[in-house]
């Protein structure tokens, strides 16, 4: 294996990783507040990237103009999608169980991962002819870009690649001035240390869980947009994979920290990338390949709850959101 | 009448006149579903004989003689007021609407599937408005529901028959929801089960039972034993065994689950993951032909691997988790599900080593032997033929009450009581010196182990092992989200409860072939809405029933010590005067 090889598995990793540290935002900060996995956030991710085919198969003029114009059409919808299912998600479902055993919402928000998935593979329209044909059943495609990737070096990066990469440094920009500087985000914090306090201190603690839920739809929106823009497809099970390995990032960098939850998922998004490209090299029947790429990210997250338990960046208090 | 009471909607009708409309209307059902219901065969289960029940009839007749038993009730027929000792009228209400409910539903269908109201005879308007009566005199007496009241201790004689005719009755209905032969029959089946578990309930009979169970433990089981011996011994051919062997499975699966979940408070999302591991050691030492490995081990040894494999899976997956908070364990073990999944396709020569086979999984692993009766033969006991599946269905139900008995002994032991304290709160579980970590681990290997075992029985009797098997969700039981919905649905921390919760998860979904891709919506929506209406299951723990309603218990003790406070200070007084 050359040096542009590995680079280029490194460049992979590093654009699977920035995916994987958006989605994992949305579990770390509802994590951070109410220490709640909401397992239901994988779909979340899933309506993010329906919602914006959505605007784009139902609108007829958004498919004539260029996709990047089109873009922020599309990102408006798919948020709008996850949004309204991650505030319904808090409000219906896991509000009135703020109280239960720890089971309870855990329970329910499998329950509402399988509700949601099915929603969309019973009942997701799409146009056929005139009319809407529901359900989804096989890979619905999604636009993506024409051109050639760029070269850096060698190392060829795709347009969507680039575009993932761009688009989380500046939400992660937004996410820290948001936590840091803004009223609400300091709310957020303050709710983060000590919700009975925070309360006591004036802050509307619902509110705050609100906003974690919104933000982390909005993120997984992005996430999934950029998803069908790499990937060129969306499927109504695109959330499973997805929100485990989010999950798995979070974890790796510490749960309950916004900034452990992109650098988690570089991490994740690189070690598996790479483990598998060097060992599909290294064998001549590229035995351990890139099949086993979920595995090395499974025996990736085993092996940091053993070694370091509180993730990479640990869970910082003061900076838990 | 006073205002206040006609305000609550009290009825102006005499008790007695609505007492007597329930048993006109109940006998009338009655005579009812011996007429023609409508006048073609061509409704399933032929509905158009004069003379005697057929088909959807035979549940109305059946819950109607429960009817004329709870009539009996109300009319305070001596020894029938044990029945009901939260009041008689719920009862009443409930099994009226059974029978409204089932029969309407069947008189509906009529109509509808043969297109009118004319394929309705005189006997399906007597029907009709027969059912009709019952319901609406149920629902003219008021409310009579109270605390019960103590019963007078039922001599042992007397115990042990009710036991026995109580689990034989329960057997009898489960093989009639399992033979039901077309979607009406269940449908009818399944609403009057529904209606009719809901007066039983809350007259009090069940949780009389329930006492009686819980003091004769011995007789309980045996007569469970022999109820589940009668079944398939009353089988005719191997059809339906192999339904209940389905089931059975699930069960045995859903039962160890309820270990790791109900008593240690573990939620195991890859249990399956596990079912699989066993299952896959038991077939690739078999002698199958696709394994690689070219032994044929005896029964007892493929027993023993593949729970000692999958408890080693379980300590390999549980001990870097367990010590960490439980919300990582959930999803570790969702992790490991979907991987060991992964895995077994791996393993198939081409992109890592030959194990498994990929894709194809292990087929051809060969039908027990044990003792030199062969599973895959067809035999003849007590003049009764088994085939295959009926074969399995003794040695599953040997499985079973294993699993159950270790569940047992579990519960009721030290090692449960550690459990429970932990799920409940493992930091002051920790001040009282239970060692959380050891614990837990205990609980989810043995949860494992119980997996493995039902794994190298289901290699057995499916013959076949392939990955896709072993999902976390699918349209088929078992997988990891079936079995989470079984133990959820039936109530943690039981063994009634998983064992309803999969008889109802895998039955309902079989039976009723048109929600086919609905399923696991419904299921998750199930979830959601028993989390937040019955956390505690259908069939709830007595302890987790105390935990999930906290605060009304509570509220409720406190109402009464305020009563027998006031009822003391009275009685004081009256003694003073």
């Amino acid at each position: 294996m050359t040096t542009t090889d590995f680079l280029q598995l490194v460049t992979n990793g590093i654009v699977q990783g920035s995916m994987y540290g958006l989605i994992a935002v949305g579990y770390t900060m509802v994590y951070g507040i109410i220490q709640l996995i909401n397992f239901a956030h994988g779909e979340i991710f899933m309506f993010g990237g329906f919602g914006a085919l959505a605007v784009y198969l139902w609108i007829p003029w958004v498919q004539h103009i260029p996709l990047i114009a089109a873009l922020p059409l599309m990102l408006l919808g798919g948020m709008t999608a996850s949004v309204l299912i991650a505030m319904g998600a808090e409000r219906f479902a896991y509000r009135p169980l703020r109280t239960a055993p720890r089971l309870a919402p855990l329970i329910t928000a499998i329950g509402l991962s399988f509700v949601l998935q099915q929603l969309v593979f019973l009942w997701y329209p799409q146009p056929a002819g005139g009319t809407a044909h529901l359900g989804v059943t096989a890979a619905v495609p999604f636009p993506n870009f024409s051109g050639k990737p760029f070269s850096v070096g060698g190392v060829l990066l795709q347009r969507a690649g680039l575009l993932t990469v761009v688009v989380a440094v500046l939400c992660m920009a937004y996410l820290a001035y948001f936590v840091s500087k803004t009223r609400t985000g300091r709310a957020m914090q303050a709710t983060a240390q000590d919700p009975d306090t925070a309360r006591l201190m004036g802050i509307d603690t619902d509110r705050v869980i609100v906003v974690a839920f919104v933000l982390g739809g909005a993120f997984a929106a992005v996430a999934a947009i950029t998803y069908g823009l790499r990937f060129g497809q969306v499927t109504f099970d695109m959330g499973f994979s997805a929100g485990l390995k989010a999950f798995t990032a979070a974890v790796l960098g510490g749960i309950g920290n916004v900034y452990g939850a992109m650098v988690g998922g570089l991490v994740l998004g690189i070690a598996e990338v790479t483990t598998s490209g060097v060992l599909a090299d290294y064998h001549v029947t590229s035995q351990w390949g890139t099949a086993w790429q979920d595995v090395w990210a499974f025996v990736l997250l085993i092996i940091v709850l053993l070694v370091r338990p509180q993730g990479l960046l640990g869970e910082r208090v003061a900076d838990r959101a | 009448m006073t205002l206040e009471a006609s305000l609550a909607g009290q009825p102006r009708v005499s008790p007695s006149l609505a007492k007597a409309l329930v048993a006109l209307g109940t006998v009338l059902t009655l005579v009812s579903t011996f007429l023609a219901w409508t006048w073609t065969p061509d409704f399933p289960g032929d509905l158009s004989v004069n003379g005697y029940p057929g088909g959807n009839q035979w549940i109305t007749l059946v819950v109607s003689v429960l009817l004329l038993v709870a009539v009996g009730v109300s009319y305070d027929v001596p020894g029938l007021r044990w029945i009901a000792p939260r009041g008689h009228v719920r009862l009443l209400r409930g099994l009226a609407l059974a029978n409204l409910v089932s029969t309407w539903y069947v008189l509906l269908a009529i109509a509808f599937e043969l297109n009118g109201l004319a394929n309705w005879v005189s006997g399906s308007w007597v029907a009709a408005i027969a059912t009709l009566l019952p319901a609406a005199g149920s629902f003219l007496l008021a409310d009579d529901r109270r605390e019960p009241q103590r019963a007078r201790p039922l001599p042992r004689w007397v115990q042990v028959p009710i036991i026995f005719v109580a689990i034989m009755v329960a057997m009898f209905v489960a093989d009639y929801g399992i033979s039901t032969g077309y979607t009406e029959e269940f449908v009818g089946f399944a609403f009057a089960i529904g209606f009719a578990a809901w007066g039983l309930n809350s007259s009090g009979v069940l949780t009389r039972l329930t006492a009686l169970t819980a003091k004769n433990r011995v007789v309980t089981s045996l007569s469970a034993l022999v109820a589940a011996l009668v079944f398939v011994f009353i089988q005719n051919g191997d059809a339906y065994n192999s339904v209940a062997d389905d089931i059975l499975i699930f069960a045995t699966v859903a039962l160890g689950l309820n270990i790791v979940v109900g008593l240690a408070g573990l939620l195991d999302l890859g249990y399956v993951a596990f079912l699989g591991v066993g299952a896959y050691t038991a077939a690739l030492v078999s002698g199958a032909a696709s394994s690689r490995f070219h032994v044929a081990y005896p029964f007892w040894a493929q027993l023993v691997l593949g729970i000692v494999v999958s408890m080693i899976a379980g300590v390999i997956i549980g001990a870097p988790t367990l010590r960490l908070r439980g919300d990582y364990l959930a999803i570790v073990t969702l992790g490991f599900g979907e991987i060991f999944r992964i895995v077994v396709n791996n393993l198939n020569g081409q992109s890592g080593p030959d194990l498994t086979n990929g894709p194809e999984g292990v087929y051809g692993v060969p039908d027990l032997k044990l003792f030199g009766y062969d599973f895959g033969r067809t035999h003849t006991l007590l003049g009764t033929t088994f085939g295959k599946f009926g074969n399995y269905y003794l040695l599953l139900l040997a499985a079973m009450a294993i699993v159950v008995f270790i569940f047992a002994r579990v519960n009721d032991s030290r090692l449960g009581r550690a459990w429970v304290a932990i799920r409940e709160d493992e930091t002051a579980a920790e001040a009282m010196g239970i060692h959380g970590y050891r614990f837990k681990l205990l609980a989810f290997g043995l949860g494992a182990a119980l997996a493995g075992l039902a794994g190298t029985i289901n290699a057995h009797l499916l013959n076949t092992v392939t990955p896709d098997q072993y999902n976390f969700s699918a349209t088929s039981p078992p997988n990891s989200a079936f079995l989470l919905a079984a133990v959820v649905l039936g109530g943690m921390g039981t063994i009634t409860g998983p064992l309803l919760g999969a008889a109802l998860l895998y039955l309902v979904p079989y039976k009723l072939q048109f929600f086919n891709n609905k399923q696991l919506l419904l299921f998750g929506l199930a979830l959601i809405l028993m989390m937040r209406f019955r956390p505690e299951g259908l069939v709830p723990s007595r302890r987790r029933q105390l935990e999930f309603h906290e605060e009304q218990i509570a509220e409720a003790e406190a109402h009464e010590a305020v009563l027998a406070d006031a009822q003391g200070a009275q009685e004081e007084a009256g003694a003073a005067a």
